[in-house]
């Protein structure tokens, strides 16, 4: 049983992690629209937000980027994020509590 | 265990892929760095147009040997204000009872919908917590200002 369990996963999840493609397409959504990137592992994210947000005239600090719920950083690569080819990214809109 | 470990991977590449926006679920890491398949943290977000609107709510899915026959174990953390959860924070939901609606073919991304769903849909008939049950009950407005509280604690 625990062998099994030892060799079953890694296999999985991570087959594609070490020295899979350079580059990894992207999809960026904000519930409306859907827009794919292709970019370097090792190239910031920043990059990409910036893109994103001229192609669908919006205002950098009017939204914010997430992956798996955390929010992203301009400063963040595909790398240092662990993302994987077809992995997405979603924009919501930047919001602050209180003021009711 | 092997169908369980390989099912989860199979989960975790559709979920990757494609989930339902404003979600987030993902296997957590041990502390040897390795990914644990058996234990997802997930966010589960109010719909929109409901009370629950605003908030994302931290759930953990525990996977036993026997997933996929039978279901993953479902806890808000920490527990959650809502007439279906117990103080613990397990949801008591049917697709989720081994007993009763669970079936081998419901996905991840099924459960996660089913419970956001459960929010705004409370089943009076079966309570699992005193507090949120009694106040649902008898006391509509008091428990709307408590979810909103809930919301408010919860936004991203």
């Amino acid at each position: 049983m625990s062998d099994a369990n030892d060799s079953g996963s890694p296999a999985g999840d991570r087959g594609e992690a070490p020295g899979a493609a350079e580059h990894l397409n992207i999809k960026v959504t904000d519930n409306n629209n859907e827009v794919f990137f292709k970019i370097k592992r090792t190239t910031k994210l920043e990059k990409l937000m910036n893109a994103f947000c001229e192609r669908q005239g919006k205002n950098l600090s009017s939204v914010r980027f997430l992956f798996e719920g955390q929010r992203v950083q301009p400063t963040d690569t595909p790398e240092t994020l662990e993302m994987q080819d077809s992995d997405c990214l979603e924009v919501h809109q930047e919001q602050v509590g209180g003021g009711m | 265990m092997a169908l369980c470990n390989m099912r989860l991977a199979e989960e975790r590449k559709q979920w990757r892929k494609d989930h339902p926006f404003g979600f987030w679920a993902r296997p957590v890491k041990r502390s040897d760095g390795v990914m644990d398949l058996k234990v997802w943290e997930c966010g589960i977000p109010g719909k929109e147009k409901t009370l629950w609107e605003g908030g994302v709510f931290k759930m953990t899915m525990t996977f036993p040997d026997e997933y996929p026959t039978k279901p993953p174990k479902c806890k808000f953390t920490p527990p959650l204000f809502h007439p279906n959860v117990y103080p613990s924070g397990t949801v008591c939901l049917s697709i989720l009872n081994e007993e009763e609606g669970w079936k081998p073919a419901i996905t991840v991304k099924q459960i996660a919908l089913g419970v956001q769903d459960l929010l705004d849909n409370p089943n009076p008939e079966s309570p699992a917590q005193a507090e949120a049950y009694n106040l649902f009950k008898k006391d509509k407005a008091e428990y709307e200002r408590r979810v909103r509280r809930v919301v408010r604690e919860n936004a991203p």
